[in-house]
């Protein structure tokens, strides 16, 4: 009787072990909590909890994809060529509390990535200042949004372009492909031949020399571009769009999803969030 | 309700009164919409409709079509005294919000507030509800997609009323008109293929699907063929440019004057050793900033023109070069000064003996017409990459590369005839012309000195001949037959 009894708590703590172990295996992180929790509801939960487990290129490591050319959310650190930036700051957050490292692939075109995340295989999210449209939620899924952003016009200091003037056959207006400015310019400004670049860089020196008459880029970068590098240009127009920044994960992946939302509700609740929105816009947001 | 009257009024009249009440009547309708227009500055403070826009959805195109899903987008500012709790949106006849979704965002200056609703669709018109209040001077826009329009083209604006929190209803100034187009042949013949289930088996392979997607190889081809056209157009006007300026520098490098020389190999070195996409960096972002502004095509012609005849220079100079010494020493002993040397003599055997090359390196540049993508030049790559990034598919860049194809694969196949016809002559094969048949020279390197005599006489002697002779020598490899260099080859070794 004894001995049976024994035997059963014997089988019900490994079945519990067991049931952490695979846990462990094939996911990696939120494992911590469930080997705490007692013996006894511990073969409940794990029974439930293995199925949040998610599946990471690299285990114990989330691999990060973005286009590096996109201050202040990432760009590449002049003298260690480390990524870094706000979304540099929120991913590597991100991943410490899922008790992971953080690895970033090296730089990509912004209109590759969500076609790379859908595709699976090489990078487990993107997080690049991508704004949560309907239309790439057809191919990808996002975190909660992170941060809310508006699109900007600019143009070289003392121009006289406007909104109006700019939809005209005769204007070139640039925008980094596949953005959301680019559709912006494709719906807003029909008559003006709209120009996707590869990178915010070239588009702007594209303005700064007259080959394009204006770019449309999200505010922040405008702001931050027009006073680290383009003085001579200015925001002509300020587009309230409202759009909301999310983190691209594959759709394969939905339980990364649930970890990477519940990673950044924590670093809402326990003010990370605001200290790294402090950090690199001054308040919080 | 009173016009009613008044029209019940009207028809009591005789005939005579009637013209009178009729006029009282158009005069009262008058003033009331002078009472609404000199109204509407006052009801500024009711919520206005900022603008209607309609996601473009003709694939490959910029078009707004009607009966295939698009997105509409219309934003409007709340009121100053009110609080906006429904807004309804509506299309004339025809269009329709069924299985459309509705993303609400509202926003109070440039910041977000987080208010939620839920969007009702019933046939043309679409109701949203909001979980609270719009602020008074809110920006409120609605994004509604997998919406239609009408399927006929025209004009459309977006009409619609909104509920106030107190329960008022209100109506909504019309938006600026959204112009929707027709479906058009080309999106007929997509449609065509989206229902064929062939083409869903073929998309179903991730790779087809990707690179060879059949709806878009279809539309690709429509939307990029104005981008051939520029890299054509490009290439085309470039090239003579690029061959007269390749063959100046060509002569330079050859020149005996050291300074000339110099400048040749700095020029050609320079523009061989850097790759055409920095060149194409510098020239376009470069020239603008010394105050030079040159059309986008224009500038790109130059840079292509450019950077071949730095190539092209190479080619001649390798083709003078390869001219043997004899025909210089025969010339100069026909009392031929160097120009009329070069021009009647070694020119016309350089330029069958480069054609190939040239053909190669027309090849070339053709292609690297592709990089000018990067400037903003829209030719084919800019067409296809902006088709890539609104479809996320690679079909459109396949499309380019049969067009870059149509025009190298025909010039590739030419310069493999030339080269045969060349190598023919130069071993003495194919059929002899006429006019050497005559003279009877079992020798050959006498025959070709006698050419080479009849020629050198010709050019001396009448003034207008040199022309049809120059052309004889341009076309030579065309028309396989062995000319004078046969005679250079015999005269060399």
């Amino acid at each position: 009787m004894k001995n049976s009894m024994s035997r059963r708590q014997f089988i019900l703590a490994a079945g519990a072990l067991a049931g952490s172990a695979v846990l462990a295996g094939c996911g990696g992180s939120s494992t911590s909590s469930s080997s705490t929790s007692t013996s006894a509801d511990s073969s409940s939960s794990s029974a439930s909890s293995s199925d949040d487990s998610y599946t990471l290129v690299k285990d114990g490591t989330l691999t990060v994809v973005a286009e590096l050319g996109f201050a202040p959310f990432e760009y590449m650190n002049d003298k260690t060529g480390d990524p870094e930036g706000f979304d540099v700051d929120v991913i590597n957050a991100v991943a410490d509390k899922m008790g992971l490292q953080c690895e970033y692939l090296p730089n990509q075109k912004f209109d590759t990535l969500v076609p790379l995340i859908k595709q699976g295989g090489k990078a487990d999210v993107s997080i690049a200042a991508i704004t949560i449209t309907d239309e790439r939620e057809e191919s990808v899924d996002f975190s909660e949004p992170y941060l809310d952003s508006n699109q900007a016009i600019v143009a070289i200091k003392g121009s006289t372009e406007t909104e109006a003037t700019l939809n005209d056959a005769s204007k070139q207006v640039v925008c980094q492909g596949g953005t959301t400015g680019n559709d912006w310019i494709t719906e807003n400004l029909p008559n003006a031949t709209c120009v996707p670049v590869d990178d915010v860089t070239a588009a702007l020196t594209g303005v700064q020399t007259g080959l394009y008459n204006a770019m449309v880029v999200d505010l922040p970068v405008a702001k931050y571009m027009l006073t680290n590098s383009f003085s001579d240009l200015d925001i002509i127009e300020e587009i309230a769009t409202g759009e909301q920044y999310g983190i691209a994960i594959s759709k394969d992946n939905p339980n990364l999803t649930k970890a990477v939302n519940k990673a950044l509700e924590d670093m809402k609740s326990d003010g990370t969030m605001d200290s790294i929105e402090t950090k690199w816009f001054g308040s919080t947001i | 309700m009173s016009h009613m009257h008044e029209n019940a009024m009207t028809r009591g009249e005789s005939h005579h009164t009637r013209r009178v009440p009729a006029l009282a009547l158009a005069l009262s309708a008058v003033l009331v919409l002078v009472a609404t227009l000199a109204l509407l500055p006052v009801s500024a403070l009711a919520m206005t409709t900022n603008k209607a826009t309609a996601r473009p959805n003709e694939d490959g195109g910029s078009g707004v079509i009607g009966a295939m899903d698009t997105r509409l987008t219309w934003e409007g500012t709340v009121g100053d005294d009110e609080e906006v709790s429904s807004i309804t949106l509506s299309l004339p006849e025809g269009a329709t919000f069924d299985h459309a979704s509705t993303r609400i965002t509202v926003l109070d200056g440039l910041n977000r507030t987080s208010i939620d609703g839920t969007a009702t669709s019933s046939g043309n018109s679409v109701d949203v509800q909001f979980s609270e209040g719009i602020p008074a001077g809110s920006l409120v826009r609605l994004e509604i997609t997998n919406m239609q329009f009408p399927a006929d083209g025209g004009d459309y604006v977006v009409s619609g009323s909104y509920t106030t929190a107190d329960g008022q209803s209100h109506a909504l100034d019309d938006s600026a008109a959204i112009s929707v187009i027709a479906n058009t042949p080309l999106q007929a013949a997509v449609s065509w293929l989206d229902a064929q289930p062939w083409v869903a088996a073929w998309n179903s392979n991730p790779f087809l699907g990707m690179f060879f997607k059949p709806q878009l190889l279809l539309t690709s081809f429509a939307s990029l063929f104005p981008g051939w056209l520029v890299c054509l157009g490009i290439v085309l006007v470039c090239y003579p440019f690029a061959i007269v300026l390749g063959l100046a520098f060509a002569m330079l490098k050859t020149s005996r004057h050291k300074v000339l020389r110099a400048i040749a190999i700095c020029y050609i070195n320079l523009l061989r050793g850097t790759p055409l996409f920095l060149q194409i960096y510098i020239m376009f972002f470069g020239l603008p900033m010394v105050g030079i502004n040159i059309d986008n095509n224009v500038l790109g012609v130059i840079v292509m023109a450019v950077n071949s005849s730095a190539y092209l220079a190479e080619i001649f100079r390798a083709g003078i070069q390869s001219i043997p010494q004899g025909q210089y020493e025969a010339a100069a002993s026909l009392g031929m000064n160097g120009f009329q040397t070069m021009t009647s003599i070694i020119l016309p055997q350089t330029v069958r003996r480069v054609i190939p090359t040239v053909t190669s390196d027309f090849i070339t540049s053709y292609k690297d017409t592709s990089l000018l993508s990067s400037v903003g030049v829209m030719e084919l790559m800019m067409f296809s990459k902006n088709l890539t990034t609104t479809t996320g598919n690679i079909t459109p860049y396949m499309a380019a590369a049969i067009y870059y194809l149509i025009v190298t694969l025909p010039l590739i196949k030419v310069v493999g005839i030339i080269e045969n016809n060349i190598a023919r002559s130069e071993r003495g094969g194919g059929p002899r012309p006429k006019r050497r048949a005559v003279a009877g020279a079992s020798q050959e390197s006498e025959e070709a000195k006698e050419e080479l005599a009849t020629s050198a006489e010709v050019s001396h002697t009448e003034e207008a001949k040199p022309a049809t002779d120059v052309f004889a020598a341009l076309s030579a490899p065309f028309v396989s037959h062995p000319t004078v260099d046969l005679g250079g080859v015999a005269d060399g070794e």
